[in-house]
């Protein structure tokens, strides 16, 4: 389903809606229900109970729901305060039927909306968010219905959390105790400690099948890997977050066979391992190692891999890296999906001052390519998340409209917990850090390096085994950036060290 | 065609002219002409082509580079756009042209100038192929390098579902791996596909793959990816495994063997817009008892399995062919878009299209 987000229109919305900052009289009456009839939706609420002391609230929700002038049936149902069930039960089935997805999908907007606006306002606005994600739960279900529907699941849990974390969002605190949701089950600072190691396993490879989000950074990083280091007989790579260590098999077949030039490189890895409970790929780095090491011995491909610990705070200390004379060094950050590197900001900010007493060759740097700040404010940049993930649901449902289950499955294990990490990170954040990764490398001082015609001619051959609606743009001289239809998704950077030590 | 260049000799308009101090030719009209001479042009010719080729030359460049004086961008200007025009065949032939094409023929005998309309000629085709060459091995090591990464992948998984299936037998949480321990326990299990469900844009890369992977439709199982059941838990190698290193770059259909399998499948090849849409693999449940509920796992992959080859092979053929096309277009018929792959890779021209 394709939304349209038109942020100007939606800021129209925010504006009037703020307006009301006193109730208007209450009702309990459905009077201003026009057509939509949110109690027939939720029949098993009983919305007095719940709304209470918060009547004044019913006015508000009700008057976001008001789509009155797209409704085709707005005067059918008369307002019924019982929530009786015989009459709402026909009349339930034949307003969802005649809603169309669209109309549903943008009231779930507008809702999620709301949700954040009232995160970010006062006490009394907390409450009315909680009102508004009880309204949400409602409607929304992450394994049915349609995008839009599973990805507002996937957002108003994320707000739950807001809601409950009160900010603090890279705690350990145990999230899943206060959850409501009945869909929430995995802890959020561990996404993957409740998910099933064969959950994970299939979304992951799902993931890589159904999308080129994958494949496009690590083709992109590879093909600039490579070319910077023609001449070279040994090659250093330290790998931010390896996981599988898929990226570099295919870096290893590309070494083996260069037609021309010197034999084939030695190619040393070092691995960033973390520290901690969380485990964040599907085996640990050592295994990853050991499947790294047979590969390239299959291959022929003259190999060595290390492993590097991260603090406890997964700090990144250069001086812990063992580097030998003669290598070309290269440090490589994948930060796309399915890495969970968006958990811990300082950590990929601390890798990234290390880059730069380290010289290395080449930095690849792949990350989530953030719409336009704006003013900055926690709803705008909410909103601009909402649309992010909304063009990649439908970005995976373009290719694969069939296979509902599979999707689901790959946003429940990757997207959701991104979903949540992302949003408080946005919460907490607020502003002060609006820049991409790539954009704070040139601030520091690292040089851009030119995507190759060979390069960009890769990377739309990729997306052309895809969907039509994947593109690929070069909007700076070192940068390719993915994206779905008029969404940019993904950003692939490369940069090297300035020549200039003293900069 | 450059009808600008006459030797004197045979020159259709007369004019007075006068020789310059640099040595170039000049009219004597109000409006003083550059006369192109067998040796200026030539001159033009070496330095454009030294800057590499008419569309990469400025008029800018081939003055300093010429290092004439006298000669202006007013000239130069012209005189590359003619250059240009003339360099491309059947480009609007007038009268004039037809003249100066007999009058070319008259140069042609004139050592000087065949060299340099072949030269030029050469150079235009040469930055086509050099291109052309570019993106096909581009293509090429795309090719080599989703195989290798399926191949990694495959090794990831297959070691991951050992360890599972060794998970379920100790019905612990801990994972280690138990080696080939865990491997006869799955014994029933290797009847079925392995976990590694090809890439689907990969499908239509392994020609003969593509018809192992539908001869053995009753055989995968996906449905161990849903489950928290291990038992469900796919593994074995029974199917082919596409990424076998055979050597095969099936991206260049150097095959003709592969390109004839393709054609029974591909003969149902229509104008779909998006062939991978609806297209699926199809993927039958187990025969053997789960224990559990399949209900939503069933319906995972789903595909009209006689299409599966067809129309992932038309996607992976329009991505070549739009290599080969920069003007993206989408032709109705697959043959359109077979014929410029077959003449790249060599394959025989008078092939007959498998395409209905």
């Amino acid at each position: 389903m394709a939304m349209a987000i038109d942020g100007a229109q939606f800021e129209l919305d925010f504006s009037s809606y703020s307006s009301i900052t006193t109730t208007t009289t209450p009702t309990t009456s459905t009077e201003n229900d026009h057509g939509c009839n949110w109690n027939d939706w939720s029949p098993m609420v009983d919305w007095e109970a719940l709304s209470g002391a918060q009547d004044d609230f019913q006015d508000l929700i009700d008057s976001m729901m008001d789509d009155g002038a797209l409704m085709n049936q707005s005067n059918r149902l008369t307002p019924d305060t019982s929530n009786s069930m015989s009459t709402s039960d026909t009349l339930l089935v034949d307003e969802e039927t005649s809603c169309s997805d669209d109309l549903k999908g943008l009231r779930l907007v507008h809702l999620l909306m709301a949700a954040a606006e009232a995160l970010t306002g006062l006490n009394k606005n907390r409450d009315l968010a909680r009102v508004i994600l009880v309204r949400l739960k409602e409607l929304v279900s992450p394994n049915d219905g349609t995008n839009m529907e599973r990805l507002a699941a996937y957002f108003t849990d994320a707000l739950q959390g807001l809601l409950e974390g009160s900010g603090s969002i890279h705690s350990n605190k145990h999230l899943s105790a206060t959850n409501n949701g009945p869909y929430h089950h995995h802890h959020r600072d561990d996404p993957q400690h409740h998910h099933h190691q064969s959950d994970v396993l299939a979304a992951f490879q799902l993931l890589q099948d159904m999308s080129p989000y994958v494949k496009f950074g690590h083709f992109t990083a590879n093909q600039a890997i490579l070319e910077a280091v023609a001449d070279d007989r040994r090659i250093h790579i330290v790998d931010y977050d390896i996981m599988e260590g898929i990226q570099w098999a295919s870096l290893m077949q590309a070494l083996v066979s260069r037609k021309d030039g010197p034999p084939t490189p030695h190619l040393r890895i070092t691995a960033l391992s973390r520290g901690g409970s969380g485990r964040r790929s599907i085996g640990t780095v050592q295994e990853t190692g050991r499947r790294l090491v047979a590969f390239a011995a299959s291959i022929g491909q003259p190999f060595s891999f290390h492993q590097c610990r991260l603090d406890s705070d997964e700090t990144f200390r250069p001086s812990a890296l063992k580097l030998v004379r003669g290598e070309a060094l290269v440090m490589n950050c994948m930060l796309q999906l399915p890495h969970f590197s968006y958990r811990a900001p300082d950590s990929v900010a601390s890798f990234l001052s290390g880059a730069k007493t380290l010289n290395p060759r080449l930095i690849a740097m792949v990350e989530e390519e953030v719409g336009p700040i704006g003013d900055g404010g926690f709803v705008s940049r909410f909103m601009d998340s909402l649309h992010h993930y909304s063009a990649f649901y439908d970005s995976l449902e373009a290719g694969f409209p069939m296979q509902g289950r599979a999707r689901a499955l790959v946003e429940r294990v990757f997207l959701g917990p991104r979903i949540a990490g992302s949003l408080a990170r946005i919460y907490s954040a607020r502003g002060e850090e609006g820049s991409s990764w790539g954009e704070r490398l040139a601030a520091v001082g690292f040089q851009p390096i030119k995507i190759s015609f060979a390069n960009h001619c890769q990377a739309k051959l990729l997306l052309g085994l895809f969907n039509d609606g994947y593109r690929v743009e070069e909007l700076a001289s070192n940068r390719l950036v993915l994206g779905w239809k008029s969404r940019r998704l993904l950003s692939a950077s490369i940069w090297t060290s300035p020549s200039d030590p003293d900069l | 065609m450059f009808h600008t260049k006459k030797p004197s000799t045979m020159n259709s308009h007369d004019r007075p002219m006068c020789v310059q101090d640099s040595g170039l030719v000049l009219t004597t009209d109000p409006k003083p002409r550059l006369r192109w001479t067998v040796e200026l042009h030539e001159r033009f010719v070496d330095a454009v082509s030294q800057l590499g080729g008419p569309d990469k030359a400025t008029p800018k460049t081939i003055m300093r580079v010429m290092g004439v004086k006298g000669l202006t961008l007013y000239h130069l200007k012209s005189h590359l756009q003619k250059f240009r025009l003339g360099k491309q065949p059947h480009k609007e032939f007038n009268d004039h042209s037809i003249k100066d094409a007999s009058a070319l023929d008259l140069q042609r005998s004139a050592a000087s100038s065949s060299g340099m309309i072949s030269r030029s000629m050469n150079e235009m085709q040469m930055e086509v192929q050099r291109r052309l060459h570019e993106q096909l091995e581009v293509q090429r090591h795309l090719q080599l390098r989703t195989e290798a990464q399926g191949k990694y992948i495959q090794s990831l998984l297959e070691k991951a579902c050992q360890t599972l299936a060794g998970d379920q037998d100790l019905a612990s949480g801990s994972y280690k791996g138990i080696g080939n321990q865990g491997v006869p326990d799955m014994g029933a299990m290797k009847d079925f596909g392995p976990l590694n469900f090809p890439p689907f844009q990969d499908l239509n890369i392994y020609g003969s793959g593509q018809l192992d992977l539908l001869h053995n439709m009753d055989r995968p199982s996906l449905d161990g990816f849903m489950s928290n059941n291990h038992d469900d838990i796919c593994l074995g190698k029974k199917r082919t495994n596409p990424y076998a290193g055979s050597g095969k770059s099936p991206l260049i259909w150097s095959d003709d063997l592969r390109l004839q399998d393709l054609g029974s499948g591909l003969s149902c090849l229509g104008s779909q817009d998006d062939p991978l849409k609806g297209d699926q693999i199809q993927i039958e449940p187990p025969l053997m008892d789960s224990g559990t509920d399949l209900d939503s796992l069933s319906g995972l992959y789903e595909t009209k399995p006689v299409h599966q080859g067809d129309a992932l092979d038309e996607k992976k053929l329009e991505a070549s062919a739009k290599i080969e096309r920069p003007s993206p277009r989408r032709a109705p018929l697959a043959a359109d878009r077979m014929s410029p792959m077959i003449n790249t890779g060599g394959m025989p021209q008078g092939r007959n299209s498998p395409f209905g």
